[in-house]
């Protein structure tokens, strides 16, 4: 069946649950008893089967149903957590990520088994077979205590497998389970399976195998394993014809009851799932009542009940209702924001009619039409508003997979050292989110690679063993900040310094006279880096430079704070929207340019003599500061409209820690923009402009970009 | 198969004129064709560059023709128009060119000729010539066109 259409699905939700998973091993690793816990962790696991089988990604299907088989050992008890399982249960998400990751890229999942990683997982349950039938728990071990042999008793049939039988015993076939054991001394088990496998075939047909067809083939048993086949001969001719391959030390078979097999989980399951994923079992659906069509419609929907049914089992387990969402395309959301966007600028230019007219009537009889006006303007800002919401996704999505990053690097670096992170819920527009993750992931890192002392140096300079690094998140104003910071050695700015000089980046009278944080800014500087030795976790230099260029393109800020041997902390501001801003319109030689409000500190009122040369360069002097002029007219050539002598009027601008005073003709006002690309043919070819705009009067005016201007 | 041949035949090209000559643009490219209007100034482009306009809430750069094609600037008349174009490669641009004539229909095999040139040759806009009613057209390469050279 087609299910290329689903695959977006699969692909948010099979991320959403591996997140999922994450999340709670490593709460299972904290506590190893918490049921919720290992409900959830069984639950996400199923889920992802069922998902993984219908959408045919047979390898991913087979390591989660290995992994829920292990999930499904812990929920019954019969195993309990241990250290090395949490590191093959992140080894097998690791993978799982990385079908994931195939099948976004290549539509395929690729052709990695993990064999080392599902043989793992077996073991953890052979394990569990010793320890839970001498516990005298675990349902599964005890038939195997009682059945004397008879091993096939275990074989868990799923609802296909037990239609087969049923027609076959219908049509008077007989059907058998068997156990063979091979001797032990025998040094080809697979072979001496295979050899039995076709002995059997030629009687008769194989329905079901334990341990797989598969597995046997790869020699994934011990010394015996059991078949369940049709066949119309007696149950001896199938002893001997057994028996008859050498090396094998005894053959049990005997006729089934099919009431007392059981059904594994997974075939109670499949009762839901079994158009999918089961097609034979549709085939003998459609010989029944059930008419393909109504097979069909089912099955085109699979996908989502996937999701339904994990929602539904969260209910019946007594947790909190799941949110009432909608899943929305973030392209249709953008066509939603365009359209908000056109309103305003509708609004705009009824706004600048408005005024218009008024001139002209000297003010009378425009009330009424102005209240409306007013009222048109909040009905647009909320609608705004409530558009921008909608994009905002709380940076928990990015987040979350830190912790266990962090965990891996415990192990990796060999330093104790523990992630606390506030502010989760924190909400940034999509676009924002989904690029901040590799900047904040460089900076985790550079923290726990860089920042931290190893556990001598710790306990030399008296702090606790475990280094800390925090992850905060919070709204401030218009912006949005996220701190990541470190109780570890800070910046070693003498050693930034002679790394710079060392590097021909500096010359050595440079840095004499350089701050503390010209010199960390140094760090910024493509590849730049003070490690003395380059690890797996960072030190090659590329980093910071991607940080900040990566925030940049957000049009945000990195700052540093740091203070040597106390830690250091990195603050990354980003503005809540990127679509929409509040600007100050200007003019310059009649031209008109926005400047986004964000960036202005004041305005000033400036007389030419007021204006100082320092270094040839004009700078203003200002409550105690020095800020250099910057003359727009000159920046944009054109020409002012303004007499030498006449006063200035000039906006102090402050873009991080560097401000400058922009020389403008007129002031307009402030307004509320739309942030429109220039078109690809000529974005970024000017370097002074961040975008274009249009105005009320279908003008566009271009948006001055602060930073290129300092 | 037979009937994309047959299609593929014929194409159409909108005749402008620039200056004394006549040059044919692909039809297939074109978005539309609106009125000069107020462009506004992007400073620091390429002189050909000539700004940015508003097209129904989008912003589309606008180029000369005339500049790119090294001829002298434009005279703005009543005849001007602007040619949106959209390409692949560049996205949507608008040409400034002194007048748009008609629309005509080549038959690439016998009206056309295919000019072989040099990539790399600074000056080279066309494409191939089409012979229609007397007159010649020089059927423009619109990437060519577009590329920073």
């Amino acid at each position: 069946m087609d299910v290329s259409q689903y695959l977006e699905i699969f692909l948010d939700e099979t991320t959403e649950h591996l997140q999922n998973l994450n999340t709670q091993i490593l709460e299972l690793e904290q506590d190893s008893e918490n049921m919720d816990t290992i409900n959830e962790i069984f639950r996400a696991a199923h889920s992802l089967k069922g998902m993984a089988g219908t959408m045919g990604y047979k390898r991913m299907q087979t390591l989660t149903h290995d992994m829920e088989n292990v999930f499904s050992e812990v929920r019954n008890g019969s195993i309990k957590v241990k250290a090395n399982m949490i590191d093959i249960l992140f080894q097998c998400l690791d993978a799982l990520e990385e079908y994931t990751a195939n099948i976004r890229e290549a539509g395929d999942e690729g052709t990695n088994d993990n064999e080392p990683l599902i043989k793992m997982l077996n073991d953890i349950l052979k394990e569990k077979a010793g320890e839970g039938s001498a516990a005298g728990k675990g349902e599964q071990a005890k038939p195997a205590d009682e059945s004397d042999g008879r091993k096939w008793l275990e074989i868990n049939l799923n609802s296909t497998d037990k239609m087969v039988i049923g027609e076959a015993q219908k049509q008077g076939k007989m059907v058998y389970g068997a156990t063979i054991k091979v001797q032990e001394s025998c040094l080809l088990k697979a072979a001496r399976a295979f050899l039995v496998f076709k002995a059997v075939e030629e009687l008769g047909e194989i329905i079901v195998s334990s341990p797989s067809a598969q597995d046997i083939e790869d020699e994934r048993f011990d010394l015996d394993f059991s078949l369940i086949l049709i066949t119309e001969a007696s149950v001896d001719k199938v002893i001997a014809a057994i028996s008859n391959v050498s090396e094998i030390e005894s053959v049990k078979a005997e006729a089934i009851d099919l009431s007392v097999m059981k059904l594994d989980d997974e075939s109670r399951e499949a009762e839901e799932h079994k158009e999918s994923m089961h097609k034979e079992a549709e085939k003998s659906d459609a010989g029944t009542a059930v008419t393909p069509a109504a097979v069909q419609a089912p099955q085109a929907q699979t996908a989502a009940p996937a999701a339904k049914q994990s929602a539904a089992v969260k209910q019946s387990g007594g947790k909190p209702v799941v949110n009432r969402t909608v899943r929305v395309d973030i392209e249709k959301l953008d066509v939603l924001m365009n359209l908000v966007s056109e309103l305003i600028i509708a609004k705009n230019s009824l706004v600048a009619a408005s005024e218009a007219t008024m001139v002209q009537n000297g003010g009378a009889a425009q009330s009424g039409i102005n209240e409306q006006i007013e009222y048109l303007e909040s009905v647009t800002t909320n609608l705004h508003e409530s558009v921008m919401k909608v994009r905002m996704v709380p940076i928990e999505s990015v987040v979350n997979k830190f912790p266990r990053m962090i965990r891996d690097l415990t192990k990796k670096l060999d330093k104790k050292m523990e992630l606390y992170m506030s502010g989760e819920e924190t909400e940034l527009d999509r676009t924002v989110v989904d690029e901040i993750g590799d900047p904040l992931m460089h900076l985790l890192r550079n923290s726990a690679d860089h920042g931290l002392e190893s556990a001598e140096v710790r306990a030399q300079r008296g702090k606790p063993e475990v280094g800390s690094i925090w992850l905060d998140a919070y709204q401030d104003g218009n912006n949005v900040v996220i701190e990541v910071r470190d109780d570890g050695n800070g910046i070693d700015t003498e050693s930034v310094k002679r790394k710079a000089i060392e590097r021909g980046q500096i010359t050595p009278e440079q840095a004499l006279n350089m701050s503390e944080k010209e010199i960390i800014d140094l760090l910024f500087l493509p590849s730049f880096s003070t490690a003395e030795k380059v690890t797996d976790v960072s030190g090659r230099g590329v980093g910071l430079d991607v940080v900040k260029s990566k925030i940049e393109a957000l049009s945000g800020e990195v700052e540093v704070k740091s203070r040597l041997g106390e830690g250091s902390t990195w603050i990354i501001r980003l503005p809540l929207t990127l679509a929409i801003i509040q600007a100050l319109m200007v003019e310059v030689g009649g031209e008109k340019y926005a400047i986004s409000l964000g960036s202005i500190q004041t305005i000033e009122d400036v007389m030419p003599e007021d204006i100082k040369l320092v270094q040839n360069k004009e700078v203003i002097h200002l409550r105690g500061s020095v800020i250099p002029l910057i003359r727009l007219d000159k920046e944009l050539d054109v020409t002012s409209t303004r007499k030498p002598e006449e006063n200035m009027t000039v906006i102090i601008v402050k873009k991080g820690d560097k401000t400058a005073g922009f020389v403008v003709d007129e002031l307009q006002g402030q307004q509320e923009i739309v942030i429109k690309s220039m078109g690809k043919y000529i974005d970024n070819k000017c370097r002074l402009i961040s975008g274009a705009t249009i105005l009320g009067d279908g003008e566009v005016a271009l948006i001055l970009d602060a930073n290129a201007l300092i | 198969m037979e009937e994309i041949r047959i299609a593929s035949e014929t194409a159409q090209y909108i005749v402008i004129r620039l200056g004394q000559e006549q040059y044919g643009i692909d039809i297939r490219y074109i978005d539309n064709i609106v009125r000069m209007q107020h462009i506004t100034r992007v400073p620091k482009l390429a002189e050909y560059l000539k700004g940015v306009i508003n097209l129904r809430g989008e912003v589309i750069p606008i180029m000369s023709l005339r500049l790119k094609m090294g001829l002298p600037a434009d005279e703005v008349t009543k005849s001007a128009r602007i040619i949106i174009v959209k390409l692949e490669q560049y996205g949507t641009i608008g040409m400034i060119v002194d007048e748009v004539r008609e629309v005509v229909t080549l038959d690439l095999e016998t009206q056309v000729e295919k000019m072989a040139y040099d990539k790399d040759d600074k000056n080279n806009f066309i494409q191939g010539v089409g012979k229609y009613e007397g007159g010649l057209i020089s059927l423009l390469d619109l990437n060519a066109v577009a590329q920073e050279k």
